[in-house]
């Protein structure tokens, strides 16, 4: 139980860390590193209190419960491998936190270097110790998130965030890559758990998926530990602060992809595919990356590409399989780690005490910084595969292999050469990291003067170098059992014996060694002017640069491309998005309608109604007409889209359904008006816009007219299908006969809508409410186009309204010009006012038995006052009638939905009606149903929307007289003019509808 | 008798109540109508929750328990009625989870930038909760109304150039829309003789050949109406201007709406034309399917296309739901709950997201060029109207510190959750449909649509990652100011991201919850036989007639009849991809 | 025969009302969807079959024989049909006039096309 613990404090001790690290304070350097160093230390006490179970070779796991429905759980499992691999994350990790400490400068913010750090450091935990495949994804992607914002941690240069981006784009592709090999794994497998994957390896490789996954995987570890072609980011992520750079980029995180591989081989390894693409990406990769090592001038950049090199070893290695192989691969993932780790740290070291990292510019170091020298250059030289060092062990190892390896193909004679090729530039790089820093005359030029670093910054690599040098001599006493333990983790029964005894005799390898060495040498010293010289790179490798193929790609891929596509495929054009929906619609309803039974017309071909059948050519010949005008005679067009919608409501009354008629036509009226009052501040057309006449805009409106004539033939036709058969069992049957005796109303329609479906007018009010109010909202902010701001050629001759406002009121008392030539007309209609009141009054009582009902009486009571509107100037009837409208919707709405509720009381549901009948003067019996009330809901929201719109938009002619009158008044300064006119507008208009 | 659940109806008569309300005041007291309109919003999000827990029952049983509520106590299917299961219920607390934050946002200054914000705000949402909750056709088409009315109010918001130029093409695309609406609506009830939409289920099966092309047709009608609201390709072209035009609190509700059409979607596929549906099994499927994905690939271009984070949200969204309306379309072919957990799921979470990122896009967009930037829209209208100019968003509230590592980490958030990368929900989203894909693929071989969504999936996220990194790293690193960042404007973007947080954490019992949902979509015998049996409170409420005729002969669909008729063969021809 | 008629006109309303939703003047849409609307309602009011001469009015009480009357489910629709497209007319009217104040055209596209 306590090693279940220990494996989840492992798992969660960092992210607390950094939860707790990234909410200090900027200042609080040496709390910070207190911090991260303790949670290290505490990662290495677990570790190792949990050696005992891992050399036993038992395997440590402990489950926590996430999803499990998606077969998704925290499972953790540490066995000898993973164990092995947390001992550099934890032991590096404490090493790096202390390098950084002296490493950043007080103006770096700290916090979120080591939140990012431990956060990093956690997730790398939960790649090594996961034992869920989708689990170690999620972590996978994780530790790319992270090191992308470690990456950027300089994000004001630029290089730092072209580097970070170029980083999570390709590793989180890899990541995502990953994602879907481990859903066809695991789907595959039949389960999500490690070690049921781990088990099932014939299967795996049976299985006619396996080539998909196998590439999917590849692409994953091939990024993360950039292999050949995907190599170029990880010499841009230099561009983060060393620390970063030792720690993630040459021993933790580049090595999750060989991990993976090596994790994983037993599954997918030992096919032919798996030995040709591994294999060979790494040997390619392990050449590249040392002859461009080679070239490199900038320190980090050598380093990064040596890096790259060692990964395509480790790669070729996992790529071989064999048990050998796989020994040797782990070893050099171990040697490589510290060796390099501690050469990064001494190239961070150069470049804080000089302040440069060219290699160019540097020189003669030794003089300056003895011990750092010596300590570079134990380090290179394990680089560089020299004897008695850690890195001559691996390298062994992986020579034995190359000799050795045999199927049958022309690479068994190749192998030994390409891999001693590949090392002779090792050690070329290796003697030229040496000997252009710490050789020769004491550089001058430097930016700062060189000198020993702080005893702490140089402390973890003394720390590493003696590992080095330990495992050099020692390899047996010092590591032998934790590999012994991390082979078998991986290998399991088929591991091999292996000896990590210094010498093997005179054999093959050592011979490659030797040749590589003296070789190497060689190089160097012929070839070291012309390495300065040559542009970063040899010739024939200078042509390939990834970085710029990367962006330009990127450029194209994801920006030239979708602009161009999304162009193609969409369209910021109204008409073109109307005549898709209409196009679609017309196809779909023909498409499911094609050869139905029903079209056939078997129509009744009695009850010719001549009456009828003219009324309708009227109608016909409106629509028509009001289609033909509505560009160039607006005013006719309206006129005789009144003449259909008159047709319209008179169809109604044929059909006894005289609610609709009274309805149709009391709409009709206010829709006439309203266009009336919005057609003034539409442009002005006089003459014909030449563009139409021409062949495009005519055949747009040729094929217009027969995409449209085929929806009213579509529409025509459905209709008459439907209307030519009795109808079936329907819902209207149950409301005829229930609408008395259930809904205490004998006008059925009108107790629908009160009572049977009252719900529907309840929301049918709001959406009035709501349009009122936006309508108000808008014209606020109503801005008439410059023309549309003169009086139109009826009003020229009316004088200029006075401007403030005291004088305004006087001035709604006495009759203007414009008043008197309205004078008849405004005297009818202000007499019809009353009438019109009284109406409303009848047409809402007599509702619930008769046509009318709250919407109608509503609407006429709202075309009172707009005749009054029309008929005289708006402020003569606002300062005799003043209306609130936002207020009556409110109060109306609340009637409404306070009826319903009133149901609440006797424990029926929302809107249950109550009806009874009171007996009343003149008009005779009332039904008093608290329907009643609902409608009279009803009656004060339509009475509030309708006018609430009218004031909306008659007050349009108010602002723009206003407009008018400061213009020619403040033509001086128009900026600040504009500002108090808007002011006093906007006052003006609060007191007048007083909302 | 047992009184009648009168908390279902809660959901519609609070904003309906609220907005009432703040009409009596006047438009100046504006802090009253914010204060009004956040205890609306929480009473809404309690609600909801209540009715999860209600929806949910005993869920380890894995019932749909669901709840109706006879309006005006008229016997089903005659009176509206509404319908509380899984489903809604879970459509009505992402509404109330995301609605509050977008509120208070608002509040941090947007809301004083017209007239009437809050009320309309209410309205929206009454509109939005009627549209989840009501089992009956035409009510819904009345509620479609009220959002949409509300919705026209909210993106004109402010005014200016861009919106009302936006706001056209809006408002006229979905008054075609609504015609549309009317014309399927009525074809149905012409033909059938029924609004219920449960009544109308239980008829579909037994419709004779004359008139299954009828409710075909009306189907197709109809469901033009409801791709417009989900914004399906290529009927999606007005949404990114619309959205990315709209203030950022708008946006962030506005991110419901397309929900809203592909809730109807599942609701009215699965319920009409699911397997059980008899010939007309499957009807459209394949459109939806083939549709989603489409949508998808778009939405993943305008992302990478787009310049500024508005428009690429706004694309977001097309990809959201294009994702779950792909989903559906398989899910009605092969009816697997599986992957349609999964869509659910990855809806809710991505919603969240979409959301918070329309809230980000302000003050990380004030980060990148001041307040100019982000007030270009209404430019026009700031030169001219002093009374918004004395009340600009950001003047609001004291700056908190570390403005830029907040909006850093939250924008992160946002985008792991919408492109469906680990460790957030939007990941375990986006695995379910994976996985429950390759599963399907697997299980049935020669089939390329589940393939084509896994890609599509796949390839859809990493453009987002692109599109969202390449923006986060110009606007968040190029340029190190601290910019204003008003408690108001901070809090509500950290309860969205806590929120996903919380989903994430808690996946399980989600996932559960909507595990069962998915299963009780597939089989909807308890949804029908609920709605259909539902008893009115008042004893004397007569029963209703038997309504559902027996399958008459002609309609007894005789293999070779059907093989004769194109349109009867057709559900069989749609019912699985070439 | 009324039948063939009243559809007749149904189909020539929708048909002008769907042409001219299409055009590019903003008028044109505003009263293509007006047409449009008189269309969809008398669809819709179709969907109830076609009654001549019966009364509006139920009898107060006794056995009602439903097909002596019009069918009232679709009139009730059609009435909130009615008000819902008069609502949304109306906030048309008002965008397509802020429009027209902002863009200085009443091209749907708020630009003239160029050609």
């Amino acid at each position: 139980m306590l090693a279940e613990n220990l494996l989840l404090l492992l798992a969660v001790l960092p992210f607390l860390g950094a939860i707790s690290a990234v909410t200090m304070p900027v200042t609080a350097r040496n709390a910070e590193v207190a911090l991260a160093g303790s949670v290290m230390v505490a990662g290495l006490l677990a570790l190792a209190a949990l050696f005992g179970d891992v050399t036993a070779g038992q395997v440590v796991s402990r489950t926590l419960s996430w999803a499990p429905s998606l077969g998704l759980d925290v499972t953790l499992r540490l066995d000898g491998f993973s164990w092995l691999m947390l001992l550099l994350v934890y032991g590096i990790g404490l090493l790096v936190v202390i390098y950084a400490r002296y490493y950043l400068a007080p103006s770096d913010p700290v916090p979120r270097f080591y939140g990012f750090l431990l956060a990093f450091a956690g997730s790398m935990v939960g790649v090594l110790i996961a034992g869920n495949i989708i689990l170690m994804v999620v972590f996978w992607e994780l530790t790319s998130l992270f090191s992308f914002l470690l990456i950027g941690y300089w994000h004001q240069n630029a290089g730092a965030r072209d580097g970070a981006r170029t980083a999570l784009v390709v590793t989180s592709a890899g990541g995502i890559a990953l994602l879907a090999a481990m859903v066809l794994l695991g789907q595959a497998v039949g389960s999500y758990q490690l070690d049921d994957v781990l088990r099932s390896g014939d299967l795996v490789r049976s299985h006619p998926w396996y080539l998909w996954i196998l590439g999917l995987f590849l692409l994953g570890a091939f990024t993360k530990s950039a292999q050949f072609p995907f190599h170029f980011w990880l010499p841009n992520a230099m561009a983060a602060p060393t620390p970063v750079s030792a720690y993630l980029h040459s021993a933790t995180m580049v090595k999750a992809g060989v991990f993976l591989l090596v994790r994983f081989s037993p599954v997918l390894g030992a096919t032919d595919a798996w030995f040709w693409i591994v294999a060979g990406t790494g040997m390619v990769t392990l050449v590249i990356g040392a002859v461009i090592a080679t070239w490199r001038n900038d320190l980090k950049g050598l380093l990064a590409y040596s890096t790259i090199s060692h990964l395509g070893l480790i790669t070729a290695l996992a790529g071989m399989g064999s048990g050998a192989a796989i020994v040797a691969a782990i070893f050099h993932i171990m040697n490589h780690a510290v060796f390099k780790a501690s050469l990064f740290m001494g190239a961070g070291i150069i470049d804080h005490e000089t302040g440069t990292r060219d290699l160019r510019k540097l020189s003669g170091l030794r003089h300056a910084m003895p011990r750092t020298a010596l300590l570079a250059i134990v380090a290179a030289a394990a680089m560089a595969g020299v004897p008695l060092l850690n890195g001559f062990l691996s390298k062994e190892m992986f020579f034995a292999e190359a000799a050795d390896w045999h199927n049958g193909t022309w690479l068994d004679r190749w192998l030994p050469y390409i891999a001693t090729f590949a090392s002779v530039f090792s050690v070329a790089y290796s003697l030229r990291f040496i000997a252009a820093v710490f050789f020769g005359p004491l550089a001058t030029d430097l930016p700062k003067e060189p000198h020993e670093p702080p005893a702490w910054m140089r402390r973890p690599v003394e720390f590493l170098v003696a590992i080095v040098l330990v495992v050099g001599f020692w390899p047996e006493a010092l590591i032998g059992a934790i590999l012994q333990s991390g082979v078998l983790a991986v290998l399991g029964g088929t591991a091999p014996d292996y000896s990590l005894a210094l010498w093997h005799g005179f054999n093959t390898p050592l011979k490659m060694s030797i040749a590589a060495l003296v070789l190497g040498t060689l190089f160097y010293f012929l070839f070291s002017r012309r390495l300065s010289q040559a542009n970063e790179a040899p010739g024939f490798l200078s042509l390939l640069r990834g970085q710029q193929i990367f962006d330009r790609l990127m450029l194209v891929v994801t920006r030239k491309w979708p602009v161009f596509l999304s162009r193609v495929a969409g369209s910021n054009r109204l008409q073109v998005q109307l005549r898709l929906v209409v196009l679609l619609s017309l196809a779909a309803a023909s498409w499911t309608l094609w050869g139905a039974a029903r079209l056939v017309p078997q129509g009744i071909w009695d009850g010719f109604d001549p009456g009828f059948a003219l009324l309708w050519v009227a109608g016909i010949a409106c629509a028509i007409g009001a289609a033909a005008l509505a560009k160039y005679h607006r005013f006719a067009a309206l006129a005789l889209l009144g003449g259909a919608g008159l047709v319209t409501a008179m169809t109604f009354s044929w059909f006894s359904a005289p609610d609709l008629a009274v309805t149709q036509l009391l709409v009709e009226v206010i829709t006439t008006v309203l266009l009336l009052l919005g057609l003034r501040w539409l442009p002005k057309r006089l003459q014909e816009i030449e563009s139409d006449r021409r062949l495009p805009a005519r055949a747009r409106r040729a094929i217009d007219l027969v995409i449209a004539s085929a929806c009213g033939a579509g529409v025509a036709a459905i209709a008459f299908a439907v209307m030519t058969v009795p109808p079936g069992l329907s819902i209207g049957d149950w409301f005829r006969r229930n609408a008395y005796a259930e809904g205490g109303g004998t006008n059925a329609v009108n107790v629908i809508l009160v009572d049977f479906r009252a719900f529907d007018t309840l929301g049918e009010i709001t959406v009035l409410g709501i349009v009122a109010l936006t309508c108000y909202a808008l014209l606020r902010r109503f801005r008439p186009a410059p023309e549309s701001v003169a009086l139109p050629s009826q009003q020229t001759f009316n004088e200029l309204p006075p401007i403030d406002p005291e004088r305004e009121r006087e001035a709604a008392t006495e009759p203007t010009r414009h008043d008197l030539m309205m004078m008849i007309p405004a005297v009818i209609m202000q007499w019809m006012f009353p009438l019109s009141v009284a109406i409303a009054a009848y047409l809402f009582l007599r509702g619930h038995d008769l046509p009318g009902g709250g919407f109608a009486a509503g609407v006429a009571f709202a075309i009172g006052l707009l005749l009054q509107y029309l008929a005289t100037d708006v402020r003569w009837i606002e300062s005799r009638i003043t209306i609130l409208p936002v207020r009556w919707i409110g109060l109306g709405l609340m009637i409404a939905a306070g009826t319903g509720m009133g149901a609440f009381l006797f424990g029926y549901p929302f809107l249950t009606a109550h009806a009874q009948y009171v007996e009343l003067p003149l008009i005779g019996p009332v039904p008093a149903a608290t329907a009643l009330a609902f409608d009279l809901g009803v009656f004060a929201v339509v009475v509030g929307s309708t006018v609430l719109m009218q004031i909306a938009i008659a007050h349009q002619s108010l602002r723009s007289a206003r407009l008018r009158a400061r213009e020619t008044a403040e033509v001086a300064d128009p900026a600040d003019a504009a500002e108090e006119r808007e002011n006093r507008i906007e006052e003006q208009e609060h007191q007048q509808e007083g909302a | 008798m047992t009184p009648p659940p009168h908390i279902i109806v809660l959901p519609i008569l609070i904003p309906l109540i609220a907005g009432a309300i703040m009409l009596m005041y006047d438009e100046r007291q504006r802090r009253l109508k914010l204060g009004l309109g956040i205890l609306a919003c929480v009473l809404q999000l309690g609600v909801a929750i209540a009715l999860i827990l209600r929806a949910g029952g005993s869920s380890e049983l894995g019932r749909n328990i669901v709840t109706l509520y006879l309006l005006g106590d008229w016997p089903s299917p005659f009176g509206i009625v509404l319908v509380l299961d899984r489903l809604s219920a879970l459509m009505l607390l992402l509404t109330s989870v995301v609605a509050l934050p977008a509120l208070i946002y608002a509040g941090a200054g947007w809301h004083r930038n017209g007239q009437h914000f809050n009320a309309l705000f209410q309205f929206l949402l009454m509109g939005i909760n009627g549209s989840f909750l009501t089992g009956d056709l035409f009510n819904l088409f009345v509620f479609f109304e009220v959002m949409l009315a509300a919705s026209y109010g909210l993106l004109l918001h402010g005014s200016g150039r861009v919106r009302v130029g936006a706001g056209l093409h809006y408002i006229a695309v979905n008054l075609l829309a609504a015609m549309l609406f009317l014309l399927g609506v009525a074809l149905i009830y012409g033909t059938t003789g029924t609004l219920n939409m449960a009544d109308l289920a239980t008829r579909i099966p037994h419709l004779s050949e004359a008139d299954r092309p009828m409710i075909h047709a009306a189907a197709a009608l109809l469901s033009g109406a409801f791709l417009i609201k989900a914004a399906m390709w290529p009927l999606c072209f007005w949404l990114p201007n619309a959205y990315g035009a709209a203030a950022p609190p708008v946006g962030a509700v506005f991110s419901l709406l397309t929900k809203v059409g592909a809730y109807v979607i599942i609701r009215l596929g699965l319920l009409l034309f699911g397997p059980v549906a008899g010939e007309s099994a499957g009807f459209g499927a394949q459109v939806l399917a083939l549709g989603g994905m489409a949508t998808m690939a778009y939405g993943s271009l305008g992302v990478l296309a787009a310049q500024d984070l508005g428009r690429m949200t706004g694309n977001l969204v097309l990809v959201s739901s294009g994702t779950l309306l792909a989903v559906v379309g398989l899910a009605m072919i092969y009816d697997d709950a599986p992957m349609l957990t999964g869509a659910l799921y990855y809806m809710f979470a991505s919603t969240l997201g979409l959301a918070a990122l329309f809230l980000l896009a302000e003050p990380i967009g004030r980060k990148e060029e001041g307040i100019a930037g982000l007030l270009a829209v209404t430019a026009e209208i700031y030169g001219l109207d002093p009374e918004e100019e004395e009340d600009e968003p950001r003047q609001e509230g004291t700056a908190i510190p570390g403005a830029t590592a907040l909006l850093g980490m939250s924008f992160l958030a946002c985008v792991l959750v919408v492109a469906g990368l680990p460790p957030l929900a939007g990941f375990l989203g986006k695995f379910g449909m994976l996985s429950s894909a390759v599963q399907r693929a697997w299980s049935l071989p020669g089939m390329w649509g589940h393939w084509a969504f896994v890609v599509l999936l796949i390839l859809s996220g990493f453009c987002t990652l692109i599109a969202l990194m390449r923006w986060g790293i110009q606007s968040l690193w190029a340029n190190s100011d601290e910019p204003p960042l008003p408690v108001m404007e901070a809090l509500p973007i950290l309860m969205l991201v806590g929120t996903v947080g919380l989903l994430t954490v808690q996946a399980e019992p989600a996932l559960r919850y909507i595990d069962r949902t998915a299963e009780a979509l597939t089989e909807n015998a308890v949804y029908i036989g609920g709605v259909m049996t539902a008893p009115p409170v008042s004893p004397e409420a007569l029963a209703p007639e038997p309504l559902t005729p027996e399958p008459p002969p002609a309609a007894a669909p005789a293999p070779d009849a059907s093989g004769a008729d194109p349109a009867a063969d057709s559900p069989q021809a749609q019912a699985e991809l070439p | 025969m009324m039948e063939l008629t009243l559809s007749l006109g149904m189909g020539v309303l929708v048909a002008s009302g769907v042409w001219l939703a299409m055009r590019p003047r903003t008028f044109q849409v505003i009263v293509g969807l007006c047409l449009l609307s008189y269309g969809v309602n008398l669809f819709i009011f179709a969907m109830g079959r076609l009654v001549t001469g019966a009364a509006p009015i139920m009898p107060k009480g006794g056995f009602v024989n439903p097909d002596a009357y019009a069918d009232p489910v679709p009139q009730a629709l059609v009435l909130t049909a009615i008000v819902i497209g008069f609502a949304t007319t109306a906030l048309f009217l008002v965008v397509i006039m802020a429009a027209r104040g902002f863009t200085g055209t009443d091209h749907v596209d708020g630009k003239e096309r160029e050609q």
